[in-house]
């Protein structure tokens, strides 16, 4: 990892600015998700003690790892997880994310939210060096006790369900690269999500899981690159395979715990 | 194992993953990964442990960050050995 000055001081402008304006766009953000797009979170309150718990339990960094269904998950991931009055005390706990530069760096506005809302943009794709630099900032930004959200599947799953066959290993390599960083799995779904979408269905009410791993393995190099980004997707399998298990049982509505 | 074999090896690894429509004879050392034969950068990892079953070689993550064109891999492959 090797972040020349330029880009840390730019890493904490970004992070500065958002933290400064986000009473203004955060709060505009929640009103817009609440009451006119109407999401609901059935069990928000049960999410956060239980993120809260994650968060007290380690001094180490946290990587929050999910499943990808829409263009909105990593907004939705920070809505779930604390309140905007928490983030304002410690926008450290506000994720950065990755998002994919073609689909959010189209115009002005998008650019703007993005910066302010901790987005790296990344080629997904592209070249191996260029993605190289993304992960080194997050790594970064992880070691300076930042959390940071990312996707495993490495794109929106066009099936609706976790795929392993389109793995990227970024997140196998930014977990080697932060000694003892706490991986916390996420699993996120609208109910009424079929398969991949930009943004989820109006009057959408979500599921979300949680589990904290730490994946540890016996390879060395990018072998265990690898293996740590399999760890974590197969555990993202498991909670997928619980949520359509509970939907089949009609026991949505107290599976929380 | 002379460069030319090494060459062979890498371009049957690298058809696997391809997802162009190129024929094996149209791999030269100047081809692109990305470019021509459009593998998808994630799938590089796979690629460079492919050649480290192959070859019987270690890459760290830094070497194969500079892979782009099948020469890469071969000069790759051949200092390793």
């Amino acid at each position: 990892m090797n972040l020349n000055l330029r880009t840390k001081l730019a890493l904490k402008i970004q992070h500065m600015i958002g933290w400064i304006t986000f009473p203004a766009w955060g709060g505009v953000l929640i009103a817009l998700m609440r009451f006119v797009a109407r999401y609901r979170i059935p069990q928000l309150r049960e999410i956060r003690r239980q993120y809260k718990e994650i968060k007290k339990s380690t001094t180490q960094p946290i990587v929050i790892c999910s499943n990808h269904l829409t263009k909105i998950d990593s907004i939705i991931i920070n809505w779930s997880f604390a309140s905007v009055w928490s983030y304002m005390r410690s926008f450290k706990y506000f994720s950065w994310n990755l998002p994919e530069r073609a689909n959010f760096y189209r115009n002005i506005v998008l650019r703007v939210l993005c910066y302010l809302g901790s987005c790296i943009p990344v080629d997904r794709g592209g070249d191996r060096e260029a993605v190289k630099k993304s992960l080194d900032k997050l790594a970064w930004l992880l070691k300076k006790g930042h959390t940071i959200t990312i996707f495993p599947e490495g794109t929106r799953s066009r099936t609706g369900r976790i795929n392993p066959e389109g793995v990227a290993y970024g997140v196998g390599r930014l977990v080697r690269a932060v000694e003892n960083c706490k991986v916390v799995c996420v699993y996120l779904r609208s109910h009424s999500q079929d398969t991949y979408s930009g943004i989820p269905k109006r009057g959408s009410e979500f599921y979300l899981t949680m589990e904290a791993v730490e994946p540890k393995t016996e390879h060395s190099g990018l072998r265990a690159t690898r293996d740590i980004a399999f760890q974590i997707i197969e555990k993202l399998k498991e909670m997928e395979q619980e949520y359509f298990d509970r939907l089949g049982q009609g026991s949505m509505e107290n599976s929380y715990a | 194992m002379t460069q030319d074999e090494v060459f062979s090896k890498v371009v049957s690894i690298l058809t696997k993953y391809s997802k162009a429509d190129i024929a094996e004879s149209d791999i030269k050392m100047e081809t692109s990964i990305l470019d021509d034969l459009k593998v998808n950068s994630a799938r590089l990892v796979d690629i460079v442990l492919d050649f480290e079953d192959m070859f019987d070689i270690e890459v760290e993550d830094e070497d194969a960050d500079k892979v782009r064109t099948v020469a890469d891999c071969v000069e790759l492959i051949m200092s390793k050995q």
